[in-house]
């Protein structure tokens, strides 16, 4: 149960954000809800700690809990030596930050905002490093760039801010998706996504054939996100952030997520050639590019910006190499560079505070002014250019005894140093430059000097904490023991073997030593000759940048999605023949037989072909041609209901009673409802649309289009029938288990209503979502549209003389009619609910028959007067008490069945005397409640449709007006 | 037969989808109820087998596949409800834009 020490901080943090968001409204300061959130990182500092102490030394700690068994995830969390170092770094610095964001933010009322995005950032790092498998390490990976997005675009209102956000959402979230993949390679090879099992298959993911793709994509996202050339554009921009937020995310955390990853899957992926070579050449490069970018800076988070990415790709090459003392460099640097330049960042913005101003041309002569910050800075910016006697010295010392390869050839194995006291020249006196530009040089405008003074203790505490640790460690009289074993323990889980790791600044003299000369002299040289060269490289290539690459990739999609979204014209028929061609395209490409697949034998196969079956197929063809070349369109409804009967008739030839009955019933009403609803369109606009039916425009185009497309889905139905499988596993089933469980003789019958019964509840709830929609599309939607003034309807007190459809008067002897088959259909409706489990027949065609007799008499009398005369019959409270039943029933099925939709009969439970072959089960009353839905929304439909035009003259008048236009 | 079911399924495609490419909106409603019914028709066919019985437990010879009867019936009675919408948005739209020539609905754009 100790493991649950790990899930602590999480909650922890998820706590701090609950109470960041509970003080909103409080109008409590930004300092003051500082001061109370940093309870809550530094709590989980503490448990981390204590949760690090309870690992065995060299093992892990792990905590899991199922997250989709069925596909084999977890959430699971690791804690290592590796993860304890970022663990700690994240919540340490995190505490410091909250207590140093509150002072930035002062009376800052809303600051609560950015309260929260730091603690969630904070949780999403946190769960990054901690992660006990890939996917967890994904999801907080992308939550780290979400919410990272959430800080760098905090002040939105900044146009910079949201660029500098998007761009580095853009390339981190990219980088994140390849990393994904590459995971899920990883995934595939070793069959578990745990690190456990990961971390062991080395040798397996090293040999596989596709260990060059899968590093390719896992490398390629933690070098976007370690902000590695070419993809370190993002950082600098991504300095349009709060200083807090820099602080924290460019100096300690984030930027460091893609060196964690690298070095977590060290052991699993690395000590190859690809290995190797890939990460030196990405390091070294991106190391000398920052280190030659932060010296042409003048503004102060910039120039740190380049210097952490010149300092990140010091440690992607140290994970390259397959030493043990590179590891120890490397865990070494980790520590130093998160504690000067979060150190840094926070004194850049207390300037940036107090002054007014980050330019290093602005200001100058500092020192007195504000001491306590020269100090400070001071500090953390000579263990930055790796002077003694501060931690930095003892990093760079170790990174450059790390930087020899006896097993390399002599040039490149000289490479190494070279670059790397290039680069130490380059940072040293970018740190000089920003030590002296701020408090010791002169302004560029002596008569405007920068005025400013020490801030208070609160403010200055943040930044003073991580400077002075930089310099215990290096000035400590007897190595920390403590610390020199978690750093060993951090890099032997990146290593893989045992790291001897010292943190004695004064090894003697040997070459480390000589170099770092040679680097702090180049570098003063470099400091002195500032005025001359700084110059130069600004007039150097200023044109070539990564960012213009990247601007103009930007606009050329953009200029791409522009074009695809001209072929939104507005014009639904264009996009239907896009679609339409597209389809046809498709097909087209994968017309052919794969290979491995037997070649389906062409077959006549007339078996079952009757006189019959051969009359329904013309009959529904025909028809449907009709459809298409008559003129009138109510001819051509009639034409589609011919349709609908010939496939009913084939239907009923298969046979399948129970389908034909249904299509042939629905088949007759979704007729009248088309018809009732052509009586509500202005027969002039109708005429009008008939004439461009058979206009020559374009028909040529659409009848090949239309004859494409059917030729397709009758070469796609022919493929599927001639070579789909003849033997079903579910239908037998079906066919043995009928009777027996559910009591049903009709097999199609129980399926519906017992075997797919909740698919039957969702249906009738569609039916009756869509009589629900018509009406609010025709009363609301509409109206609000300010087109449809109708009300809904009143029935007036007046009796009406019956007239039908189209207002035309009907003969009484058709009302004699309406009157007797009402009665009629009920009673046949009411037996096909009784009878429908042992016959043909069922809910559906019970509530559609009773619908068409109702259809009969909106069309015989009119609306109003069987509005008037069947005013019992209320089809709203028809949908909801069929719905209820529906329910109620199949939970009485779970209350005395055993199930949910699970036969019951109460008639034989209750002992009813019933006639033969009726039984009163819940099967019954499902089929009552089908019946009930389909009644109430096919009348709420008629309801609607066949309500009559109240604005006819009104369309009249409006036609008459069109007419006249020319 | 299978032949003449997939021909009679590419008809009812054609003749749905030409309407639909049409002007003339009341028509494409029509053409889609006959693509709804082509679709009808395949899943239809699509059975493992075919009976010379109705899918009866009292029934002595093969019967035919009960399973894709009851879905079929299931989309029938489906594609009639979104039918009747589609039936009512026609309505909207001879209202609003007085007009049922599809090409004449405009304001989709923007």
């Amino acid at each position: 149960m100790q493991d649950f020490v790990l899930a602590l901080p999480f909650l922890l943090l998820g706590a701090g954000i609950l109470t960041a968001l509970a003080f909103s409204r409080s109008g409590w300061t930004a300092s003051r809800l500082g001061w109370t959130l940093s309870l809550f990182p530094f709590s989980s500092f503490i448990l981390a700690l204590y949760a690090f102490t309870l690992v065995p030394s060299g093992k892990a700690l792990t905590f899991s809990i199922p997250w989709i068994p069925s596909l084999g995830l977890n959430f699971s969390l690791y804690l290592d030596g590796l993860a304890a170092l970022f663990a700690l770094l994240i919540t340490g610095i995190g505490t410091l930050v909250v207590i140093y964001a509150g002072q930035y933010f002062g009376d800052d009322a809303s600051a609560w905002r950015f309260h929260a995005y730091t603690l969630l950032f904070m949780l999403a790092m946190l769960g990054l490093v901690l992660a006990g498998d890939l996917i967890t390490l994904f999801i907080f990976w992308e939550g780290t760039s979400i919410s990272s997005f959430l800080l760098i675009a905090y002040k939105f209102k900044d146009e910079a801010a949201r660029k500098g956000a998007f761009k580095s959402l853009f390339i981190t979230g990219g980088g994140g998706i390849a990393m994904l993949t590459g995971f899920l390679f990883v995934i595939h090879l070793t069959g578990s996504a745990d690190f456990k099992t990961v971390l062991a298959s080395g040798d397996l993911l090293r040999t596989s054939p596709l260990y060059p793709v899968l590093f390719t994509l896992i490398a390629f996202g933690a070098f976007t996100k370690s902000a590695q050339f070419p993809a370190h554009i993002w950082l600098p921009e991504a300095m349009t952030a709060p200083t807090p937020a820099s602080a924290f995310l460019h100096s300690a955390t984030m930027v460091k997520a893609g060196v964690y990853l690298l070095a977590r899957l060290n052991p699993a992926l690395g000590g190859t050639d690809t290995w190797f070579w890939t990460l030196s050449i990405v390091g070294l490069t991106t190391m000398l590019v920052g280190a030659y970018l932060g010296f042409k800076q003048n503004d102060l988070k910039p120039l740190l910006a380049y210097s952490t990415i010149s300092q990140l790709g010091v440690l992607v090459a140290l994970i390259g190499q397959d030493t043990e003392i590179a590891f120890k460099a490397l865990v070494i640097s980790i520590l130093a560079h998160a504690l000067y330049k979060s150190a840094l960042f926070m004194s850049a913005g207390i300037i940036d505070h107090e002054t007014g101003t980050r330019d290093l041309r602005k200001l100058g002569g500092l020192c007195k002014q504000m001491p306590v910050m020269f100090g400070i800075m001071g500090i953390a910016i000579l263990s930055m250019a790796g002077l003694p006697p501060l931690f930095g010295f003892l990093a760079k010392e170790t990174l450059l005894a790390s930087a020899t390869h006896p097993s390399l050839p002599p040039i490149v194995d000289s490479l190494f140093p070279l670059t790397t006291v290039l680069a130490g020249a380059l940072i040293l006196a970018q740190a000089v430059l920003a030590v002296w530009g701020v408090f010791l040089g002169k302004p560029a405008d002596e008569k405007h000097p920068p005025h400013g003074h020490d801030p208070n203790f609160s403010f200055w505490l943040a930044p003073a904490v991580p400077a002075l640790l930089s310099l215990l460690i290096g000035l400590a009289p007897v190595e920390p023991q403590f610390l020199v074993n978690f750093l060993a323990d951090a890099a032997k889980a990146a290593y893989g073997d045992k790291v001897k790791v010292s943190l004695t600044l004064w090894t003697g003299l040997n070459v480390p030593l000589v170099l770092s000369i040679v680097a702090v002299m180049l570098g003063a040289l470099l400091f002195r000759q500032r005025g001359r060269i700084r110059p130069w490289m600004t007039n150097f290539l200023p044109n070539f940048t990564v960012n213009a690459l990247f601007n103009g990739t930007m606009s050329g999609l953009d200029s791409l999605s522009r074009l695809a979204t001209r072929l939104q014209r507005g014009q639904m028929r264009f996009y239907l023949r896009v679609m339409l061609l597209g389809m046809v395209a498709l097909v087209a490409m994968f017309v052919g037989v794969p290979a491995g697949v037997p070649v389906p034998k062409f077959e006549w196969n007339l078996v079952g072909l009757n006189g019959l079956r051969m009359f329904s197929l013309v009959m529904l063809t025909a028809a449907a041609l009709v459809s298409v070349f008559i003129k009138r369109d109510l001819h051509a409804v009639i034409a589609l209901g011919i349709t609908g009967l010939g496939v009913a008739v084939w239907m009923a030839l298969d046979p399948s009673p129970d389908v034909a009955l249904v299509q042939i019933v629905v088949d007759i009403l979704a007729t009248v409802i088309l018809i009732l609803s052509l009586s509500l369109i202005p027969r002039r606009l109708r005429d009008r649309a008939n004439e461009l039916l058979h206009s020559r425009k374009g028909m040529a185009r659409d009848a090949l289009i239309a004859g494409a497309a059917g030729l397709v889905m009758a070469g796609l139905a022919f493929i599927a029938l001639n070579t789909r499988p003849r033997e079903s596993v579910v239908s037998p089933f079906y066919a043995e288990n009928a009777k027996p469980l559910t009591g049903a003789k009709d097999i199609v019958g129980a399926i519906v209503v017992d075997f797919r019964g909740a698919d039957t509840l969702i249906e009738i709830l569609v039916f009756a979502m869509a009589g629900l929609g018509i009406y609010t599309l025709l009363h609301y939607a509409a109206r609000k549209g300010g087109e449809y003034t109708r009300e809904p309807p009143e029935i007036p007190l007046r009796a009406h003389t019956p007239l039908g459809i189209h207002n035309l008067p009907t003969s009484p002897m058709l009302h004699m009619l309406a009157y007797i088959m009402f009665p009629l259909a009920f009673m046949l409706g009411v037996t096909h609910m009784m009878y429908g489990h042992d016959q043909p027949g069922d809910g559906f065609t019970a509530g559609v028959i009773v619908s068409l007799t109702i259809a009969q008499w909106y069309m015989l009398f009119g609306y109003y007067e069987t509005r008037r005369k069947l005013a019992w019959l209320n089809r709203n409270n028809m949908i909801v008490a069929g719905l209820t039943l529906a329910l109620f029933n199949a939970a009485g099925g779970a209350v005395f069945g055993g199930g949910f939709f699970a036969p019951v009969n109460y008639g034989e439970m209750l002992g009813l005397p019933l006639p033969a072959g009726f039984g009163i089960t819940n099967s019954f009353f499902f089929e009552v409640a089908i019946a009930l839905t389909v009644m109430g929304a096919a009348t709420l439909i008629l309801d609607n449709l066949g309500h009559p035009r109240e604005e006819d003259l009104e369309a009249e008048a409006d036609l008459a007006a069109l007419e006249e236009k020319p | 037969m299978n032949l003449l079911t997939s021909l009679a399924i590419g008809i009812l495609f054609a003749a749905g989808i030409y309407q639909i490419l049409r002007r003339n909106l009341i028509r494409a409603a029509i053409g889609l109820v006959l693509i709804s019914n082509a679709v009808n028709l395949f899943l239809f066919s699509a059975g493992a087998y075919t009976g010379i019985e109705a899918a009866y437990s009292t029934a002595t010879r093969q019967v035919s596949d009960p399973l894709p009867q009851a879905l079929v019936l299931t989309a029938i009675v489906i594609s009639m409800g979104g039918f009747a919408f589609v039936l009512s948005l026609l309505y909207v739209i001879s209202t609003r834009y007085k007009t049922s020539d599809s090409d004449e609905v405009k304001g989709l754009k923007n």
